[in-house]
């Protein structure tokens, strides 16, 4: 399918640059996507329909060019071009290995869990960027980011939408199944505080596979037209897994991901999730915040746990909760009984020690900071039975024996696994259970 | 061995018919022009579809001319469908049309969940049954009240009231002055099974989920008679 600009179509942009239209990409509710050159350099065009095309949404626009992206991960508007009443801004083009989420939404990709998190975390992070930069991204769906599904990192794109927290500017009220109940009934106008219930949506569509209204209610409704769906998602909602409103379970069979994925999930897990659907529904105030959710998807990072079974050896999660009332863990895949592994209490948070566990600069100073690993887990190279930590810092750590005894752990080196032993990683302290 | 439990995002079907008027008087360039469009959107249903995990897109296609034939005897999901080129010649019995498509309207063979089924008329003349009966027959079933309807009239003014009857909005009744219309005006009802399954952004303070009327193709107006 083509689109309204010819490929050769050549621009000159608000600030001189030259582009010119190389191919057709796609088209959305807004405008059509093109790839387009300036020189040597490739770039996306997003060409607005002309109901879109507004002088307001022209001046968004400028300011979001002048005041520029948050971090890397947004695909933000670098250059405005015009012709005549109509107009554009230019963005970087998604890197190939960036998909979209329907591509997990229909298992054509399957990631870990441990990509999952690393992939709510980043979608999070993203957003608390972008919100306290002042700005409101009145749109969160999946239809609005792209992600590298080999390490979690996400790009969020359309940010033409974004506009400054409680202004009146921009005509976006957010993408049906994602916009808040209040916007849905036309009671509200998108802020913050939707954006965070669009962002709850969304993390529960990534980890559950499944919308969290989608239950019962849903599965009664003959036709799912904009009547039902307004019903469902405005009028009405009940969160599936409302622990005072059974009404809306989710239908074995039909609904079945629904069922799969949430009763593999330690309790704090399923708590926030409880919470942004059922205090937060109709309270915008009490809603989950970016913060949280970077911490519970960390959380969770830390609690997987693998299938020691050689045939299986599938993710699992350890809920201390269970744990300590005596409920072992049970693999989701083949059933057995997976032991209990050694774990770092730091603080109140555990760290499941496995093979791919990484000790993070967030465990040792609590600054949502993963990308600089200071700690890996790894074999004794003269005693594979043997599992320790590599101080992969640049500081000393302190590690104290159970007996008392305390020995200084140089950068590159390593410190065994002894239950009871103690590791000073400098702000944060580590307990080995 | 699959890393995750479950299988894919629970969807449902959608129903998307194409219904075409092959009387004497669309043969040449009309049936041409209608045939090329719809071959042309099927691939861009089918990478739509891909990208859709709220929906099963189930095509099927109903001609009619003297007498009402369907060309598959079952629908067919888009990845599998082909078009498959009509011919033009003899009446235009509408209402045999509509008797057809209200007898798989019913449940069943209509399933119990299904998402708004997309009915697509092309037609260029007045029928020349008595269309009224099975019109009403279809407008009273639950799945026939709930479908998207949308009418393209090709090439004749005279015939909007009529295919207004069939919508219930004179906005859905499309005129397609021209080939160009009809091939613009085509593309954009093969659109119409994203917008009722999967709604794009929807603008602030408009009803929140409805097709985007600010889409619809407008005809040409270049004065061309067809």
């Amino acid at each position: 399918m083509a689109g309204s600009l010819k490929v050769g179509h050549e621009f000159t942009s608000e600030i001189n640059k030259k582009y010119k239209v190389k191919k057709f990409l796609g088209s959305g509710g807004q405008g059509e996507v093109y790839e387009v050159t300036s020189g040597k350099e490739k770039y996306a065009l997003k060409w607005y329909l002309p109901h879109v095309a507004t002088s307001q949404q022209y001046e968004i626009l400028e300011d979001l060019i002048t005041k520029g992206a948050p971090d890397s991960s947004f695909l933000w508007p670098k250059d405005l071009i015009k012709d005549g009443k109509d107009f554009g801004y230019i963005m970087d083009l998604r890197p190939p290995e960036y998909l979209n989420m329907f591509e997990l939404l229909k298992r054509r990709v399957e990631p870990s869990f441990r990509i999952l998190c690393l992939i709510g975390f980043n979608i999070a992070k993203g957003f608390r960027e972008l919100h306290s930069n002042g700005w409101c991204y009145r749109d969160i769906s999946w239809g609005n980011l792209f992600i590298n599904f080999n390490n979690g990192k996400v790009l969020i794109c359309d940010n033409d939408n974004a506009v400054p927290n409680n202004s009146d500017l921009g005509n976006i009220g957010g993408t049906p199944r994602f916009m808040a109940p209040e916007i849905v009934l036309g009671k509200d106008k998108p802020s913050t505080n939707t954006d965070l219930f669009s962002l709850a949506i969304l993390l529960f569509y990534l980890f559950n596979i499944h919308h969290p209204f989608e239950g019962k209610l849903e599965d009664k409704i003959h036709c799912l037209d904009p009547h039902a769906m307004k019903e469902i998602y405005g009028t009405n909602p009940v969160f599936i897994w409302d622990p005072n409103n059974k009404s809306n379970r989710p239908v074995p069979g039909y609904q079945q991901n629904a069922i799969d994925f949430w009763e593999l999930y330690p309790q704090f897990f399923k708590d926030i999730f409880t919470h942004a659907f059922t205090e937060g529904l109709h309270n915008p105030q009490k809603r989950s915040t970016e913060g949280q959710w970077q911490s519970t998807c960390l959380k969770l990072l830390n609690s997987i746990i693998y299938c020691n079974n050689e045939k299986c050896g599938v993710e699992n999660f350890y809920d201390q909760k269970l744990i300590k009332i005596g409920v072992g863990c049970t693999c989701w895949n083949c059933q057995r009984i997976i032991p209990s592994p050694s774990i770092l209490l730091i603080n109140n948070d555990l760290i499941v020690l496995s093979k791919e566990t990484n000790i993070t600069q967030h465990h040792a100073n609590n600054d949502f900071n993963i990308d600089n690993i200071i700690g890996k887990v790894v074999q004794n190279p003269n005693n594979p039975n043997q599992w320790g930590i590599k101080n992969l810092s640049s500081e000393i750590w302190t590690f104290i024996k159970p007996g008392g005894q305390s020995i200084l752990v140089d950068p590159g080196k390593y410190f065994p696994l002894i239950k009871g032993s103690i590791i000073n990683f400098g702000i944060n302290k580590a307990k080995i259970y | 061995m699959a890393k995750l439990p479950g299988g894919e995002l629970s969807n449902r079907p959608l129903h998307f018919f194409w219904i075409a008027d092959c009387s004497g008087s669309m043969f040449g360039e009309k049936i041409a022009s209608l045939n090329y469009a719809i071959r042309d959107v099927i691939p861009s249903m089918r990478e739509a579809a891909k990208a859709n995990p709220n929906a099963q897109l189930l095509i099927r296609a109903l001609k009619f001319s003297t007498g009402a034939t369907w060309l598959t005897n079952k629908p067919i999901n888009v990845e599998d469908y082909e078009w498959e080129d009509l011919e033009a010649d003899g009446l235009t019995e509408m209402g045999k049309a509509f008797n057809l498509l209200a007898d798989q309207l019913t449940m069943p063979p209509m399933p119990e969940r299904a998402l708004p089924p997309v009915l697509v008329l092309l037609s260029d003349g007045q029928p020349t049954d008595v269309y009224t009966p099975g019109l009403k027959r279809l407008k009273e079933l639950p799945w026939g009240k709930k479908a998207v309807k949308v009418a393209i009239s090709i090439g004749n003014d005279a015939i909007l009231d009529m295919l207004e009857e069939f919508t219930g909005n004179r906005e859905l009744v499309l005129n397609a002055k021209n080939s160009a219309d009809l091939v613009n005006m085509i593309k954009w009802a093969s659109t119409l099974a994203k917008q009722v399954s999967s709604p794009a952004s929807k603008v602030s303070g408009e009803d929140p989920i409805i097709i985007d009327l600010n889409t619809i193709p407008k005809s040409s107006d270049d004065g061309e008679i067809w």
